[in-house]
């Protein structure tokens, strides 16, 4: 596996975007080219090569170590290859991203796989609020791919998310599936307060609710085909990293009623 | 079918006391899909598959030829329930349309407990349930995995969950077959069937008639306007007589084994383990003779030179 290996030279001054940094864009550069992007937010419009020392040769793996916070849009843009960051990273990471794999090693900022429409995400830490959620300008939140959070995630996550699955190992905040239009969010530690607000599609499955909002239904307890289909298919596509799957029954919970209902909260029948 | 060998013996090597026609099957392109039918028990995934594939045994009168390949263990169900692998073929993917619309809404959505899949990866589609989704009246939803949409249609035990889409090929073949011929109509049967469940074992194959056995085998045309085909009088035994017959005195009866195929390869491999079926068994059951149905060669694509399945 070659790849170029990007280390932050000291802890950055300000916001610097990586949109667009990806393997398959940089094979085709020189590497003086590469030191050139201009990845600084602030008036001195920072290069890369100013922010990172540069390592290795150009293939199908970026590997960023020391990364923190500041590094807004990791991955963004993606559409092969993998991208492995060594730290903590900021806002809008895989934001837009179609295919090919990021694997954090840390946390995530906000907007973590917002219109996300392919390829996979692993963050071996927590994320942040508005995971997979939907931003001005854009017609949906995350419509396709896969997102698997080790850790917690912050509120409001798959807001007007449409398709594709997130799969958090430890609990979402408030307002899980807001908006949701599709897909699948499942907290194997739970949902926050009121998700699924104003939801209109999609599926909600975890082991607890904090607080249901009233507009959720109970429409019982069931052995529903399509969890088996789920489990099967994530353990098929995600092996270890597929959530434990579900018992056989679920209580399953329609809404939002204040919309057309057809979303659903799946927990663990009693 | 081929000319008369009435007071001579054909051509051919005989096996085990069986002869074996130096002649061809001939078969036809066509239009193939699979569908994987899953239940809570395997009793009811074949109660499924057997009531989709009823009536359809011969495209020309049912419009599509239907059949079980072979049961799937729980390992190979996308849903991890027992299930069981269809395969139907029509003269073209369009053909097939209503067919699997008809046969899955009919017979596989109103049966306990059913979900139904995609049952052949193929780079061309065709719809599965795009059609029986509607019967959710709004209420159904859908869930895509992969590459993969699922539709959950709420039904009365549950949500009946069905794929949205299976693949097709135009690359398989229908009418592959074995003529076995016999002086003992009970010993005859007993071969053939032993024929038909060495074919069951070759994947991607049917033999779509009842049993898998043919015993009204038929001819091109008839002399009634509006019939397209009509009995195969040359292999009645009791013409032999009175017609150009085909068979030799004291041949009994004459059954025939069809098989459709998705692939031309395979179809020949169910040829060749049906009729080595036939020859391990021999002549103690009365078999004499097997032989092929063909049109001279001109009307269809795949020939199956009998001589090369030995």
């Amino acid at each position: 596996m070659s790849g170029l290996t990007f280390r932050l030279k000291a802890p950055a001054t300000e916001r610097l975007d990586l949109t667009g940094i990806t393997p398959m864009r940089l094979a085709k550069m020189a590497s003086h080219e590469i030191a050139s992007l201009k990845i600084g937010m602030g008036r001195d419009a920072l290069a890369l090569g100013d922010a990172f020392d540069v390592s290795g040769t150009s293939g199908d793996t970026l590997t960023i170590e020391g990364a923190g916070a500041s590094l807004d849009y990791v991955g963004a843009g993606l559409d092969g290859g993998t991208v492995r960051v060594i730290g903590n990273v900021g806002p809008y990471a895989g934001r837009k991203m179609t295919g090919g794999k990021i694997e954090i090693r840390g946390n995530a900022g906000n907007y973590l796989a917002s219109g996300m429409t392919g390829g996979m995400i692993h963050v071996s830490g927590n994320a942040g609020d508005n995971l997979g959620g939907i931003l001005s300008g854009d017609r949906f939140g995350m419509a396709g791919g896969t997102v698997v959070v080790e850790g917690n995630i912050g509120a409001r996550a798959g807001d007007k998310m449409r398709r594709g699955t997130v799969i958090v190992r430890g609990q979402t905040g408030e307002g899980a599936g807001t908006r949701m239009i599709g897909g699948t969010i499942w907290a194997e530690g739970g949902f926050g307060p009121a998700p699924g607000f104003m939801m209109r599609r999609g599926t909600l499955i975890g082991s607890k609710v904090e607080r249901l909002l009233p507009t959720f239904v109970d429409c019982g307890r069931h052995d529903l085909v399509i969890v088996r289909v789920l489990n099967r298919h994530l353990k098929a596509t995600l092996g270890t990293l597929a959530p434990k799957p579900m018992p056989l029954f679920v209580q399953k919970i329609a809404g939002d009623m204040a919309t057309i209902g057809k979303g659903e909260i799946l927990l663990p029948a009693a | 079918m081929s000319q008369s060998n009435q007071g001579q013996a054909p051509a051919g090597k005989i096996i085990n006391g069986v002869l074996i026609d130096d002649t061809f099957a001939e078969a036809f392109g066509m239009s193939g899909t699979g569908i994987i039918i899953t239940a809570d028990t395997m009793k009811w995934a074949k109660i499924a598959a057997v009531t989709a594939t009823g009536f359809g045994t011969s495209v020309i009168g049912c419009g599509a030829e239907c059949g079980i390949d072979r049961e799937l263990s729980t390992d190979e169900t996308p849903d991890g329930r027992p299930g069981v692998r269809v395969l139907m073929f029509g003269f073209s993917p369009d053909a097939l349309v209503p067919q699997i619309k008809n046969r899955i809404g009919q017979c596989v959505l109103t049966s306990p407990g059913s979900a139904c899949y995609s049952g052949l990866d193929a780079p061309a589609k065709i719809g599965l349930g795009k059609a029986p989704r509607f019967f959710g009246d709004g209420f159904q939803t859908a869930k895509k995995l992969g590459e993969s949409r699922y539709w959950r249609v709420p039904v009365m035990d549950g949500e009946f969950v069905i794929e949205e889409s299976t693949g097709i090929t135009t690359d398989a073949v229908g009418g592959g077959n074995l003529l076995i011929v016999g002086t003992d109509r009970a010993g005859l049967l007993e071969t053939t069937e032993a024929a038909v469940e060495a074919i069951a074992k070759i994947n991607d194959v049917i033999t779509p008639f009842p049993g898998g056995i043919v015993r009204s085998g038929s001819k091109v045309g008839a002399k009634y306007k509006g019939m397209f085909a009509s009995t195969n009088d040359a292999f009645c035994p009791t013409l032999r007589g009175a017609t150009k017959s085909e068979l030799a005195a004291g041949s009994l009866a004459v059954l025939e084994i069809v098989i459709d195929g998705l692939t031309s390869k395979v179809v020949a491999d169910a040829m060749r383990v049906g009729l080595k079926a036939v020859t391990d068994i021999g002549a103690k059951k009365g078999v004499t003779r097997v032989t092929a149905g063909n049109y001279g060669g001109k009307l269809g694509q795949h020939h199956y030179h009998l001589k090369d399945l030995i």
